[in-house]
């Protein structure tokens, strides 16, 4: 008696809610009163903001909902499947080659968004909201000085170095997505001794330096790009598989609480490549707490009013 | 000591080198496993493993044998407390920490990855030298002196031969650490098998994580076993 009686409230609220114009989507409210979620994070900065913006949010309409920091992707995915997190935020590239067994990319980012929710949605269950506008792929980068220097602003300027050294560390070293990938799409040799294994830490330090190598790998949506003023090379002929972030939940998590879509969409929207580098910094460089990253984030953009 | 007991630890390590090649081979290996289970990638990755190993390993002896020596000097005794503590902190302080910390401040490569290796490994050698030196008999050196020996005889001749065993102990023990510590050198750029097992975590590929780890532990025993036999020859006869 009780289940369809909250579902039809669910429903109806909905309805006036898609009915009700131009307000809700950013306004808070208690849509959400008696759910509660338990939004996962995998283990590193940008996932811990992004689960603690998240919860934080769906707090804001009433939800009793919490971030909670799970080891790996692989795990974080198990526990989303098992119940133990409600969701979480997942990159199209990882679901696409690590969960749903593809080798190849989709070059096209909206493309391999379509691909990757279908397919998800279809074997597993799990539903992918709205791709919001970061992309955390990988990336070449060097110390701005020497960009300017060497007059290189995309990979296939590569080709115009003379002996360019790379730093990488060694997932990327050995991925087909990564730099042996790279290396023959951009029609480039480079000797085993020019390409450095280091520790991710230290690649960022070493190719501002500039020393050891020229060009070091990053992640495109890294705090530290910013604070060492690296110039990330763009990847003109599109090799790099799209990681483009956007929450996942399971199906029937969204049927039983389809005002979640919503609350999120402005999250979705607003968080750009440019804007998870300024709020990863505040973490991995600032070493400020992600949960107050997200807060103060939230409160500056107007979410939680 | 009989030849059958000494010949047993290497033809197990024999054996499962031979199992893990079986193993790995008959898996149909993707391209990602093949970029490193190959013969030229696990001989680099075995030989500067090896490499970094044997001059940590004789850094540490040329450093800490006379270090310990000079440490049981009367003269030095006061100064003991203070290279020991030392010594107890490159043991304790994670050598991953440090290695990242140099090699920050002063650059990437082999060079740091020896130093840390020689600052984590060194304390076994140099505390069983002083242990050595210091257990010898009291009565035994009052009859050397008796004898006529002068100190530097009575080093050579009596306290350095005594203490062999134990300064040996002490390398067994530097040599396994560094075995196993050199697989932290791949985290900047000095090679190792850390390049092998590392990659093997990243990818969640087991048949390289298996491999690394196999070689490692075939190396860490059967240097151990080297210097076992080593130690045998070099005890002095007679005491």
């Amino acid at each position: 008696m009780f289940k369809p009686l909250v579902l039809a409230a669910a429903t109806l609220l909905t309805l006036t809610a898609c009915g009700g114009g131009p307000e809700p989507a950013s306004g808070t409210g208690g849509e959400l009163e008696g759910a509660t979620l338990v939004v996962g994070a995998k283990d590193f900065a940008e996932q811990n903001i992004l689960a603690n913006l998240t919860a934080e949010l769906l707090r804001a309409h009433g939800a009793d909902a919490e971030a909670k920091e799970i080891k790996g992707s692989a795990n974080t995915r198990k526990a989303l499947e098992a119940g133990e997190i409600q969701l979480y935020w997942e990159y199209t590239g990882t679901a696409w080659i690590t969960y749903l067994g593809n080798d190849k990319p989709i070059p096209d980012p909206a493309q391999q968004y379509d691909a990757v929710a279908k397919a998800d949605k279809d074997k597993n269950g799990v539903t992918w909201l709205p791709a919001s506008g970061f992309n955390n792929t990988y990336a070449l980068a060097l110390a701005s000085e020497k960009a300017t220097q060497l007059g290189v602003t995309k990979l296939s300027d590569l080709t115009g170095v003379d002996k360019p050294t790379i730093c990488v560390e060694s997932e990327f070293a050995n991925r087909n997505d990564g730099l042996p990938g790279l290396l023959s799409a951009y029609g480039l040799t480079v000797p085993k001794d020019d390409v450095k294994l280091l520790d991710t830490g230290v690649i960022y330090t070493e190719t501002d330096k500039g020393q050891t190598c020229t060009f070091g790998e990053v992640f495109t949506t890294d705090g530290r790009i910013k604070a060492l003023g690296l110039t990330v090379l763009q990847d003109d002929k599109k090799f790099f598989p799209v990681y483009q972030g956007a929450p996942t939940l399971k199906t029937e998590t969204l049927t039983k609480y389809p005002q979640i879509a919503q609350i999120l969409a402005p999250l979705g929207q607003k968080l750009t490549t440019e804007v998870m580098q300024g709020l990863n910094a505040q973490v991995d460089v600032d070493g400020e707490d992600a949960a107050d990253v997200a807060k103060d984030w939230l409160e500056k953009e107007g979410l939680l009013k | 000591m009989n030849v059958r007991r000494q010949l047993g630890l290497p033809l197990l390590l024999l054996a499962a080198l031979a199992a893990t090649y079986l193993w790995v081979s008959s898996r149909q290996l993707d391209s990602m496993e093949a970029r490193v289970l190959n013969a030229d990638f696990i001989r680099d990755a075995a030989l500067s493993h090896l490499l970094l190993t044997a001059v940590a390993t004789t850094l540490v002896v040329l450093v800490s044998i006379p270090l310990g020596v000079l440490l049981t000097r009367p003269f030095a005794r006061p100064l003991t407390p203070v290279v020991m503590a030392i010594a107890n902190v490159g043991q304790a302080a994670p050598a991953l920490g440090v290695m990242v910390l140099l090699s920050i401040l002063y650059g990437i490569g082999t060079t740091i990855a020896i130093v840390t290796l020689v600052f984590s490994a060194a304390l076994p050698v140099l505390r069983n030298t002083i242990v050595g030196i210091q257990q010898v008999d009291p009565a035994l050196l009052e009859a050397g002196r008796g004898m006529g020996m002068s100190r530097g005889q009575i080093l050579r001749r009596l306290e350095l031969p005594m203490a062999v065993p134990i300064v040996m102990a002490g390398l067994r023990t530097t040599i396994v650490i560094c075995v196993g510590l050199a697989t932290v050198a791949t985290f900047i750029n000095a090679g190792g098998l850390g390049d092998i097992i590392v990659a093997g975590i990243k990818l969640q590929r087991t048949p390289i994580l298996v491999t690394g780890g196999v070689l490692t532990a075939v190396i860490a025993l059967g240097l151990d076993w080297l210097a076992g036999l080593a130690e045998k020859y070099v005890r002095p006869h007679g005491i």
